[in-house]
């Protein structure tokens, strides 16, 4: 699977998950490497991009997840 | 310009002997470059001391680009009343290890936060960064470019590898069994992406000791405790022995007496310690330290699993490793390091530690897992009951 | 109008510390010989090479303004060199490499009002976290409390010395995000009563089945009906657990928050094992700005440490020795239910021995 591929994978499976259940980096990780037979270190770097560009971002509710930015800041 | 409140609480703990913290906050809010947000901290803490409780909103979701921790979001829940601390968020920056810093280097840490933030610091915070506090959303990028383009990152947060952090060790102490700064400085390059970018159940913080004395409190405040150890006989230098005792040292009782493996002698002229009943408590190395050193065959004993007592109680770090050797480049203890993250990843539930995984799983399984064998330097005293398992291996067919 | 930044770095981690060590340090690193306290805040470390440092340690109050932070680095660039260190109990040492260097450098700290000390049989700077300062989940203030306990103690910061260290701790919630749990004597913020749950707002903040996982005597479940959850009152311990991860939960309650003081904790080896703090007060009210019923407490503690104590026991070892009935005899201190464990290592403090001392 293309890197393009797979970030498209990593956000919509961010997406589908948002206000069901918050999902952390390892996850991620686990689910699409299992899911789609990619290795976890090419699922990181698909998603280091998607954090780099701003398209999903870290959150902190006691524990750190991977959410998509709110529109507007608290 | 926000206004000058009436903090008549506050202003009573500017009296008194010990250095005032409402001091500090003070001069910021009369000398810094943006005056509002000390201003309204001070009316904001005097609100707090009114009504004996915190006005600071739970969490928060800012941060540097791509990183996800080093920011510690905060907002006041009565913006309205203290604009300046409406945002108020904290950026963690990593502080060299050994907390050892020129003034030059200071001053443009300084620099950078008067422009960007409230000039308020922790120098340090509890995990040991350089706590910058206090600014708003759209200043983080702009601090960020200036500290990481003058040779500053940031440090961790959330569920990430925290600050690695050490004692002075072998810069200024005798006692240093191993480099704690360097092994410090190489963790914390070794493992940037884990300190950056959260992905563990929970947070995982380093800490090394050179020896056992501790400095750092490793063994009560770090998952992973590196403290400091030798092999071998405590070097002992006798006319150094007799310079203590002559010049007041009762050495039978503030030394002999007090060892706990009761393993020294002293007849008045010679110090006899029987090296093999040595536990390396430093109790003797303390009192003299002209005459004992270390033995030279020096490493560090590994502990792990030390938490505060969220949520089942406080652990303190036990041995997993009785001996290693802490050199340079790290690669034994870097892969120690990574099996214990890849059992914590497999196993591990959201906002469980470390130490918390291994004693619900058992400690046992967790050897087995990471590949580490069973030594009795690992527990106190072995197990009371007889409810143990067996594997595959160990049963006749 | 949109400046200018210079390019961000990401992953570079700190600068090497070699950047930063004073020349006599990087000259003798690793071949220190011994060391001798010559004063309550003077220290002098002597290399193998026959080079010297001499350590000045004064206090600081951990919170500081980017301008006394100039003002610390005028003194260093002015005796040492332009180099200064922080120990890890928010202390500020300055070194110097000629013992000529030593008064000139000690008298312009006591001009401008340093308080020299921490070294030694004393009480070293307290270490503790934000507190009303800057933390959502804290019970308490904590630099107030050092302060308003420091006040008092500052004696033996700076010149009385005791049987052994004694190290104080803050910590504003049972987060504990200091060492309190190993501390000599510690002072951590407690609620006494639950979460109070915000139910239209967990359904946007919370997610249900990691708040009720959050809760380590499981007194949360889940209210469908809600979409929220619920909790049962008498199984709560008051941890905030779920706050921190719930914000529609909040715990602080100003009538009933208050501190807690733990003591007889250690990290050391020295002698006896690192011990962790037990339960010495269960409850003092949050009496801002001095505390004075938490400072008389432990004014109380450390006073019968220093009259009890024999030379080199820290407060942990002192009270192994005596008995804990014996300290709540001579702290007098009332031993109360709440002193009874009755969580997760419960049963390894009850006293399975008919041999105690007489208090009554």
């Amino acid at each position: 699977m293309d890197k393009e591929e797979l970030k498209k994978v990593i956000y919509e499976m961010v997406e589908k998950s948002m206000g069901k259940k918050k999902l952390k980096q390892s996850d991620i990780l686990k689910k699409v490497s299992a899911e789609h037979g990619v290795d976890k270190s090419e699922v990181k770097a698909a998603l280091k991009e998607l954090l780099d560009s701003g398209q999903l971002i870290f959150t902190y509710f006691g524990g750190s997840y991977i959410e998509i930015p709110p529109k507007e800041q608290p | 310009m926000a206004l000058k409140h009436e903090t008549p609480l506050l202003d009573e703990l500017e009296k008194g002997a010990f250095p005032s913290f409402v001091k500090e906050i003070k001069r910021a809010a009369e000398t810094a470059e943006n005056p509002d947000f000390a201003q309204d901290l001070l009316g904001q803490l005097e609100l707090s001391y009114k009504e004996k409780v915190t006005h600071w909103k739970h969490g928060g979701i800012v941060g540097v680009r791509g990183y996800g921790a080093g920011v510690i979001g905060r907002y006041s829940d009565v913006p309205d009343r203290f604009p300046g601390v409406a945002h108020f968020h904290t950026i963690r920056v990593n502080m060299p290890a050994g907390f050892f810093y020129t003034t030059e280097a200071l001053k443009t840490i300084c620099d950078i936060w008067d422009k960007y933030g409230s000039g308020l610091t922790n120098m340090h915070g509890s995990t040991g960064d350089i706590i910058l506090l206090g600014t708003k959303t759209e200043n983080l990028e702009a601090a960020f470019a200036h500290l990481s383009s003058r040779g500053w990152d940031l440090g961790g947060s959330g569920s990430a590898v925290r600050t690695p952090s050490c004692c002075v060790g072998p810069a200024r102490c005798e006692w240093a069994c191993y480099d704690t700064l360097e092994a410090t400085y190489q963790t914390t390059m070794r493992f940037q992406d884990e300190l950056h970018r959260p992905m563990f159940p929970y947070k995982f913080k380093f800490k090394f000791a050179g020896c056992p004395v501790d400095c750092i409190a490793s063994i009560a405040r770090a998952d992973m405790s590196v403290i400091g150890t030798w092999k071998g006989n405590i070097q002992i230098n006798q006319d150094e022995v007799r310079n203590y005792a002559s010049s007041g040292l009762d050495i039978q009782k503030e030394v002999v007496d007090l060892c706990p493996t009761e393993c020294m002698t002293w007849d008045g002229n010679e110090l006899k310690i029987n090296d093999e009943d040595c536990n390396r408590c430093m109790h003797c190395l303390a009192r003299m330290p002209k005459a004992l050193k270390p033995g030279q065959e020096r490493g560090a004993t590994i502990l792990l699993g030390s938490k505060a007592p969220i949520v089942t109680g406080a652990l303190m770090s036990w041995v997993i490793v009785p001996f290693m050797k802490m050199e340079p480049p790290y690669e034994e203890f870097f892969e120690l390091v990574e099996r214990i993250w890849e059992f914590w990843d497999e196993h591990g539930k959201n906002r469980e530690r470390i130490g918390e995984l291994i004693e619900r799983m058992g400690f046992p399984v967790f050897l087995r897992e990471v590949g580490l064998e069973p030594h009795p330097a690992m527990v106190k005293e072995p197990r009371r009951d007889p409810f143990y398992f067996w594997t595959e291996e160990d049963i006749e067919k | 109008m949109a400046e200018e930044l210079p390019e961000r770095q990401t992953d570079i981690g700190p600068p090497h510390y070699n950047k930063f060590l004073p020349p006599v340090i990087k000259d003798n690193y690793g071949k220190w010989a011994y060391h001798e306290e010559l004063g309550p805040g003077l220290m002098v470390h002597v290399s193998e090479t026959g080079a010297k440092v001499w350590t000045v340690r004064v206090a600081s109050p951990r919170l500081l303004s980017t301008a006394s932070i100039r003002d610390i680095c005028e003194i260093a660039d002015k005796h040492c060199g332009g180099y200064v260190r922080w120990t890890t109990r928010n202390n500020i040492e300055f070194m110097v490499d000629d013992e000529s260097k030593v008064e000139p450098l000690m008298n312009e700290l006591k001009d401008k009002g340093y308080m020299i000390g921490g070294i030694g049989r004393r009480i070293s700077n307290v270490v503790h976290t934000q507190g009303w300062v800057h933390c959502h989940s804290a019970a308490t203030d904590a630099s107030g409390l050092v302060k308003a306990v420091m006040d008092e103690l500052h004696e033996y910061f700076h010149s009385k010395e005791l049987p052994n260290k004694v190290r104080l701790a803050v910590a504003c919630c049972v987060n504990m995000c200091g060492a309190v749990h190993c501390s000599d004597i510690a002072m951590v913020g407690v609620h006494k009563t639950p979460p109070r749950i915000e139910h239209d707002k967990v359904k946007n903040l919370c997610e249900i089945p990691s708040t009720v996982a959050s809760c380590p005597t499981s007194a949360i479940s889940p209210d469908p009906a809600k979409k929220s959850v619920k909790i049962k009152l008498e199984k709560c311990m008051y941890c905030g657990n779920c706050y921190s991860v719930c914000p529609a939960m909040p715990i602080a309650d100003p009538k009933n928050d208050g501190v807690a003081i733990v003591v007889g904790g250690k990290v050391s080896n020295l002698r006896k094992p690192p011990m962790f703090s037990k339960l010495a007060v269960p409850w003092l009210p949050n009496n801002p700005p001095r505390w004075p019923e938490v400072v008389d407490a432990i004014k109380r503690i450390l006073d019968a440490y220093i009259a009890g104590a024999r030379k080199y026991e820290r407060v942990g070892e002192w009270i192994e020795r005596i008995g804990w009935e014996k300290f709540f005899k001579v702290t007098g201190l009332e031993f109360k239910l709440q002193h009874i464990d009755d969580f997760t290592f419960a049963r390894e403090t009850w006293r399975m021995q008919a041999t105690f001392k007489w208090t009554d």
